[in-house]
C-alpha cells in the first residue's frame, strides 16, 4: 500500500519532465513528424478543392434542371470537373497513407532510439540496476513501457497540431461565402480549448481510476492463480473462484460509473459536431427559401456556396473528434514516460579511467578514506595480494556497495587503490578482466551447461570444462547424464539443486581464473549443510586469490585470513527492515 | 464448468442480448450520421430549386425536412453516447465472464507447484484475456456495421433507381468486401507472427538482464545487447509491417469508394438527362455513399485484431489444455488406522540430475518420519511423491494396502511444500482458506501452535493483520509458520511437511516441533528438515 502511495505522489511531481523526455525524444524525428504534419494539410486543402468542385458541379446542374434540362453545357461541366474530382479523391488517400507511413516511422525511430537509450542506461548502471526493481520488472518496462508511447507519436503527435489548423481553414473558406455561417461555426470554436481540456482532465482521470481499478483486480486474479496450487490443496477452490468473479464484477460496475461520466464529453462533442451541420443546413435551407425572419424574400447564400459550406461543415470538427478518440494515447504515453523516468533520471556514472591493466598475480587492494554517498561510511581497508577477507555487517552498511565500487559502477570519494594505481585511472574493461564476481543469484542462461559456462570463456575447450567441472566436483555427476555437458538446463537452472547451481558458478570462475574474487553472499540462499560445503570448496579454490567475499554467516569461513566488519558506528537504513 | 476450449464463435453468446444492444445501437448512430448528410443535402438543394421559383417557396413544406434533420443529429449524438456504454458493457461482462471461467480451468488444473517464471506467466494470461475482447469488439462489431450500413445504402439507391445501385456496386464492393479480404489473409498471419517474435524476443532480453552484470564482467554484453536490439528491430518492422497493411487496406477502400463516387455523379448525370433522377435526389445519393466511409473504413484493422484474438486464443487453449483434476473421482476415506508403505519407489522431477532410488519404508499410524538427506538429493522430489502430486514414479505406493487412486487425497494428506503461497488478504482469510467455519478460537489455537499467537496478539489489529502480496508483510520464517497453522486446521491425518523449521530460532523450533508431536497419535507425520531435529521414537530415512 505504502509503495502504490508513494508512486502516485512521484507521478505528480515528474509529470512535467516525463513530457520534457517525450520532447527531447521526438527532437530527431521532427522532420518526419512534419511531413506527416505537411501530408494532412495537403489532404485538408484538397478536401476544400474537392468540396468547391462538387459545388460547381452541382449548382451548375441545378441551374439547368431549373431551366427545363440538362444540355451539352453540363455534359462538358461534368467532363471538365471529373478529371480533377478524380484526382482529389485518388490524392486524399494517398496523402492520408503518407502521414500514416511518415509518422509510424517515426515513432518506429523513437522507440527504437529510446529502448537503446535504457539498455544502455542499465548497462552504466550495472549491478545498482537492482535499486531500481527486479530484473523481471525492469525488462517488462523496457518492452511494454516503450511500446506504449506508439499512439502518441504515430497519431496523437500530428492530430494535436491537425485539430488548431484545420478548422481554421474551413471557416475562411467558409467566410469567404457566408459570413454568418462562419460565425454560426467560430461561435462554437472558442468551446474547441474548452473541450480539448474537459475531454482530456475527464479522460485522465478516468483511465487513471480505472487503472487503479484494474491493476486492484488483476492484483486479486493473479494473486489467486499463482496460489492455485494451495488453493486446490487446501479445498479452498470454490471460495476463490467466487472471490475472482466478485473482483471482476466490482470492476466492471466501477468501470461503468467512470464511464457514464468520461463518454459524456464525447457525446457532448457529437452534438456539436452534429448541430454544426444541422444549424448550417436549416440557416442556409432557408436562406435558400427566402423565408430568414431577419431576411425576408432575400437569398443571403446562393446555391454554390451554401452547397460548399455544407460539404465543408462535417470536417469541421471531425480532427477534434479524431483526437478524442486518441486522447487515451496521450495518457498512456505520459504514464509510461513517468514510469520510465527513474531510469532515465538516474545519475550515471561512467568509469572514467583509461590506463591499462596487467596483472600477473594477485594484487594487493587499498582503500583510504573510501565513501560511497549514503552508502558506505569512510573505510582504511588494506588487502594484501593474495588475502582473504570476509566482509560482514548489517544490512545497508555497504558491503554490495563497496563490491560495486571495486567493480567500477559507482562514483566514490576517497581513494581506491589496485596494486597502488588509483582504480579511477584504470580502464574498466581491463581491470574487469581480471575480476571474478559472483551474486546470490547464480546466472544462468536457457542453454546447455556447455554453453553456459563457454559464456564466461567462449574459447574454452571440452577438456577445459570437464577440468573445472572435476575440481568443483560436478563432473561426476554430469559424466554420467546421457547428454553429458550438452545436458540442457531449464528455466533459471531447473533441475539443478542450489548446491549444485554454486558448483556451476564457481566452475566458471575458475575457467576465468582471475586472480581477484569479490562474491557477494554466494552461499545466502542455501541451507546451513550445502553452504558450509561450498564454503570448504572456496577455501580449495581460492589460494592465491584476493579474495573479497561478503557472507552474513561465518559456519565454514575459519580459513579465511581476516573478517572485517562494516559500519559499525553508522547504522543506517535499518528502518526499511522493520 | 465447461471443459471446452474457448472458441471466438462462441464469445459474443453468454451476452447476447448485451451484444445485440450495442450493434444495433451502433448502426442507427451511423445510419443517423448518414442520414444527417443526405437530409441536409437534399434539403438545401430543394429549398434552393424553389427559391428560385419564387412562388413555390411560400407553398414549401420545410417543416419536415427540419424536423428530420434535428431528429438524426440528436440520435446520432445519444446513439453514440448509448452505443459506447452499451458495447463497454458488454465487453466488460465478457471479461469478468471470461475470468472466472479460465481461472476456474488454469487453478483446476493438476500441475507441479509452478516455477519462479510463473508470475510472467500469469501476466501473459491476464494480457492475453485482454485481448479476446478484440473479436466482438474490433471485428464482429464494424463487419456488421459495414455490412448493414452498405446494404441500406445500396438498397435506397436502388430505391432511387436501380441503376443507380449498379453504378455503386462494383466500388462499393471493392471497398466493403474484396479489399478488406484479401488484405485479411495476410492480416491474421501477420499477427500471429507479432506474438511468437515479441514472445521470443522477451525471453531473451528477460534471460540477459538478470545476466547483466555478469555479462558485463565477461565483456559479453556488448553483443549480447546488439543481438537484443536486432531481434527488437526484427520484431519493430514486423510492426510497422503490420501497420502498413492496415494502412494499405484502408487506402484500398478509400479507392473504392471513391470509384463508387465517381460511378454515381457519372451515372447520376445521365439519370438526370433522362430525367429519371432529380438534383436534389443525386445529392442525397452521393452524401450516402460518402458517410458509407465512417462505416467502412475501421474494416482495414480488422483482421489484425482477429489475428490477435486467434493468437490470445490458442495460447489460453494451450495453457488449459493440459490434464485437469483426476482427483476429484475417489471418494473412499481409510476407516481403520493409518498405514503408508513405500516399496522400491523411485522418481525424478522433470529435468533433474538426480532423486530418489529404491526406497521402502513402512510406516503405521502415529509414527513420525524425519527425512534426511544433502541437498539436491531428491528429498522434496519424495515428498512430492508421497503427496499424490503428478510426477512420474516407479515402484510401489500404498495406504492401508490400497493404491493413491483409491482414495480420496485431498481429505487424506496435507502436504506443506517449500515454495507456499500466503494470499494479499488477512490473516484470518488466509487461515479460514483451510477451514472456512472455523473460530476465533480456533484460529488462536493453531497459532498458538505454530509459536505465532503472540506476535498477532502484539499486532493492530490482530487476526485482522494484512499480510500483503506474496506475504511481503511478514517474514520468511513467519510466512512458513502461517502456512503450516493453515494446513493444521485441515485436520489432515497425513501430513508431509517440507522444511517446516526453516528459519525458526532453536527455541520457537521446539515450541512447533512439540505442538506438532501432540498430534502424532491422529495420523502419520512425515518431515523433511536440515536442521537437527529431536523427535522420540522417530523413524528416520536418508535420501541421496
Amino acid at each position: 500500500m505504502a509503495m502504490s502511495v508513494k508512486k502516485i505522489k512521484s507521478t505528480e511531481i515528474d509529470s512535467r519532465t516525463a513530457s520534457g523526455w517525450l520532447t527531447r525524444l521526438l527532437a530527431p524525428q521532427a522532420s518526419l513528424l512534419n511531413l506527416a504534419l505537411l501530408f494532412a494539410l495537403a489532404a485538408a486543402g484538397l478536401f476544400v478543392w474537392q468540396c468547391w468542385l462538387l459545388a460547381q458541379l452541382f449548382s451548375g446542374w441545378l441551374v439547368a434542371w431549373q431551366q427545363g434540362g440538362l444540355g451539352e453545357a453540363q455534359a462538358q461541366l461534368l467532363g471538365s470537373l471529373l478529371p480533377w474530382l478524380a484526382l482529389c479523391l485518388i490524392l486524399r488517400p494517398l496523402l492520408q497513407y503518407g502521414r500514416e507511413q511518415a509518422s509510424q516511422l517515426a515513432s518506429l525511430r523513437a522507440r527504437g532510439e529510446l529502448r537503446r537509450t535504457l539498455l544502455q542506461r542499465l548497462a552504466a548502471l550495472g549491478p545498482a540496476r537492482a535499486q531500481l526493481g527486479a530484473d523481471a520488472e525492469l525488462g517488462s518496462r523496457l518492452l511494454e513501457q516503450v511500446e506504449a508511447l506508439d499512439g502518441y507519436i504515430s497519431r496523437y503527435r500530428v492530430q494535436r497540431q491537425l485539430v488548431l489548423l484545420v478548422p481554421l481553414l474551413l471557416v475562411v473558406c467558409t467566410a469567404l461565402f457566408s459570413p454568418l455561417a462562419a460565425v454560426l461555426l467560430l461561435l462554437t470554436a472558442p468551446l474547441v480549448p474548452v473541450f480539448m481540456i474537459l475531454l482530456g482532465k475527464a479522460a485522465a482521470s478516468a483511465s487513471q481510476r480505472q487503472f487503479v481499478a484494474l491493476a486492484r483486480m488483476s492484483g486479486r486474479f493473479s494473486d489467486l492463480l499463482r496460489g492455485s496450487w494451495t488453493l486446490r490443496h487446501l479445498g479452498a477452490l470454490p471460495a476463490a473462484e467466487a472471490g475472482v468473479e466478485t473482483a471482476a464484477e466490482h470492476y466492471r460496475a466501477g468501470t461503468m460509473r467512470v464511464l457514464r461520466m468520461a463518454f459524456l464529453s464525447g457525446a457532448v462533442l457529437e452534438l456539436f459536431a452534429s448541430l454544426a451541420i444541422a444549424l448550417v443546413a436549416l440557416y442556409l435551407g432557408l436562406g435558400l427559401l427566402g423565408i430568414l425572419p431577419w431576411a425576408k424574400g432575400e437569398i443571403p447564400v446562393p446555391y454554390l456556396g451554401a452547397l460548399f459550406i455544407l460539404l465543408l461543415a462535417p470536417e469541421f470538427y471531425a480532427p477534434l473528434r479524431q483526437l478524442g478518440a486518441d486522447y487515451h494515447a496521450k495518457a498512456e504515453a505520459e504514464g509510461a514516460m513517468t514510469e520510465l523516468l527513474p531510469l532515465l533520471n538516474q545519475q550515471v556514472w561512467a568509469h572514467p579511467g583509461r590506463e591499462p591493466v596487467r596483472l600477473s598475480a594477485a594484487p594487493r587492494i587499498d582503500c583510504h578514506q573510501l565513501a560511497i554517498e549514503g552508502r558506505l561510511a569512510p573505510l582504511d581497508l588494506r588487502v594484501q595480494p593474495a588475502e582473504r577477507v570476509v566482509l560482514q555487517g548489517a544490512s545497508g552498511s555497504g558491503k554490495s556497495s563497496l563490491l560495486e565500487a571495486l567493480l567500477g559502477f559507482v562514483p566514490w570519494q576517497g581513494e581506491l587503490l589496485i596494486n597502488g594505481r588509483s582504480l579511477l585511472d584504470l580502464s574498466r574493461p581491463d581491470w574487469l578482466r581480471h575480476v571474478g564476481y559472483l551474486a546470490q543469484q547464480v546466472p544462468i542462461l536457457h542453454g546447455s551447461i556447455a554453453d553456459n559456462l563457454r559464456l564466461a570463456a567462449p574459447t574454452a575447450t571440452d577438456a577445459e570444462l570437464i577440468a573445472v567441472l572435476e575440481q568443483v566436483a560436478l563432473w561426476p555427476l554430469i559424466r554420467q547424464l546421457p547428454k553429458g555437458l550438452e545436458t540442457e538446463l531449464g528455466e533459471r537452472g531447473l533441475g539443478l539443486s542450489g548446491g549444485q547451481l554454486s558448483r556451476l558458478a564457481l566452475a566458471r570462475l575458475l575457467l576465468r581464473d582471475t586472480p581477484v574474487w569479490l562474491l557477494d553472499e554466494p552461499t545466502a540462499h542455501l541451507d546451513a549443510d550445502t553452504a558450509e560445503l561450498i564454503h570448504a570448496l572456496l577455501e580449495r579454490l581460492s589460494q592465491g586469490r584476493t579474495l573479497l567475499l561478503v557472507s552474513h554467516d561465518l559456519q565454514g569461513l575459519d580459513w579465511a585470513d581476516r573478517v572485517v566488519t562494516l559500519g559499525q558506528s553508522e547504522q543506517r537504513l535499518e528502518a526499511a527492515d522493520v | 464448468m465447461s471443459e471446452q476450449p474457448i472458441r471466438l464463435r462462441t464469445l459474443l453468446r453468454s451476452r447476447l442480448g448485451q451484444w445485440s444492444l450495442a450493434l444495433f445501437l451502433g448502426a442507427v448512430t451511423l445510419l443517423s450520421a448518414i442520414g444527417l448528410l443526405a437530409t441536409s443535402g437534399w434539403f438545401i438543394s430543394a429549398a434552393a430549386l424553389a427559391g428560385l421559383a419564387t412562388v413555390a417557396a411560400y407553398g414549401f413544406d420545410y417543416f419536415r425536412p427540419a424536423a428530420i434533420i434535428r431528429f438524426f443529429a440528436i440520435v446520432r449524438t445519444a446513439g453514440r453516447y448509448a452505443e459506447r456504454l452499451a458495447s463497454h458493457n458488454a465487453a466488460l461482462a465478457l471479461l469478468k465472464d471470461l475470468r472466472t471461467r479460465l481461472f476456474a480451468r488454469v487453478a483446476g488444473q493438476r500441475r507441479l507447484i509452478p516455477a519462479a517464471r510463473s508470475a510472467i506467466a500469469m501476466h501473459r494470461l491476464v494480457a492475453d484475456i485482454d485481448l479476446l475482447d478484440f473479436f466482438p469488439l474490433r471485428f464482429v462489431a464494424p463487419w456488421f456495421w459495414a455490412s448493414v450500413l452498405t446494404l441500406l445504402v445500396l438498397g435506397w439507391l436502388a430505391l432511387l433507381d436501380t441503376s443507380l445501385a449498379l453504378a455503386a456496386l462494383p466500388g462499393l464492393l471493392l471497398a466493403w468486401l474484396v479489399v478488406p479480404m484479401l488484405g485479411g489473409r495476410l492480416a491474421a498471419r501477420l499477427a500471429r507472427r507479432d506474438a511468437e517474435l515479441a514472445e521470443q524476443r522477451r525471453e531473451f532480453l528477460l534471460d540477459r538482464l538478470q545476466l547483466l552484470t555478469s555479462l558485463l564482467l565477461w565483456q559479453r554484453w556488448d553483443d549480447q545487447q546488439a543481438a537484443f536490439l536486432q531481434q527488437d528491430d526484427a520484431w519493430l518492422q514486423q510492426r510497422l509491417r503490420q501497420q502498413k497493411l492496415v494502412s494499405l487496406t484502408a487506402l484500398g477502400q478509400q479507392l473504392g469508394l471513391a470509384l463508387a463516387l465517381l460511378a454515381v455523379l457519372w451515372h447520376g448525370h445521365a439519370l438526370l438527362q433522362q430525367g429519371a433522377l432529380s438534383v436534389p435526389w443525386l445529392l442525397a445519393a452521393l452524401l450516402s455513399v460518402m458517410g458509407l466511409a465512417e462505416a467502412l473504413l475501421p474494416l482495414a484493422a480488422s483482421f489484425i485484431s482477429l489475428g490477435f484474438s486467434q493468437a490470445a486464443r490458442d495460447r489460453l487453449n494451450q495453457l488449459t489444455a493440459a490434464e485437469t483434476d483426476l482427483a476429484g473421482t475417489a471418494t473412499a476415506l481409510p476407516e481403520q488406522s493409518l498405514s503408508l508403505v513405500l516399496s522400491g519407489l523411485s522418481a525424478r522431477m522433470p529435468g533433474a540430475l538426480n532423486g530418489p532410488e529404491n526406497v521402502s519404508i513402512a510406516l503405521q499410524q502415529g509414527d513420525v518420519l524425519l527425512i534426511e538427506g544433502p541437498s539436491g538429493g531428491g528429498k522434496s522430489t519424495l515428498l512430492q511423491v508421497l503427496a499424490g502430486e503428478p510426477l512420474a514414479f516407479s515402484g510401489e505406493r500404498l495406504i492401508n494396502g490400497q493404491g493413491f487412486e483409491h482414495w480420496d487425497l485431498r481429505e487424506l494428506i496435507g502436504y506443506l511444500p517449500q515454495q507456499l503461497d500466503i494470499f494479499d488478504m488477512t490473516l484470518a482469510q488466509n487461515l479460514r482458506l483451510a477451514d472456512p467455519e472455523a473460530t476465533d478460537e480456533a484460529l488462536w489455537q493453531v497459532l498458538d501452535d505454530v509459536a505465532l499467537a503472540d506476535w498477532v496478539r502484539g499486532r493492530k489489529h490482530g487476526l485482522n493483520t494484512t499480510l500483503g502480496e506474496f506475504g511481503a508483510k511478514v517474514s520468511g520464517g513467519q510466512a512458513r509458520r502461517i502456512a503450516l497453522a493453515r494446513l493444521l486446521l485441515t485436520r489432515r491425518p497425513l501430513l508431509l511437511l517440507d522444511e517446516p523449521f526453516a528459519g525458526l530460532d532453536f527455541d520457537t523450533r521446539e515450541r512447533v516441533l512439540a505442538s506438532l508431536l501432540r498430534r502424532r497419535e491422529q495420523g502419520i507425520i512425515v518431515i523433511v528438515s536440515h536442521q537437527q531435529v529431536a523427535v522420540p521414537e522417530a523413524r528416520h530415512l536418508r535420501i541421496g
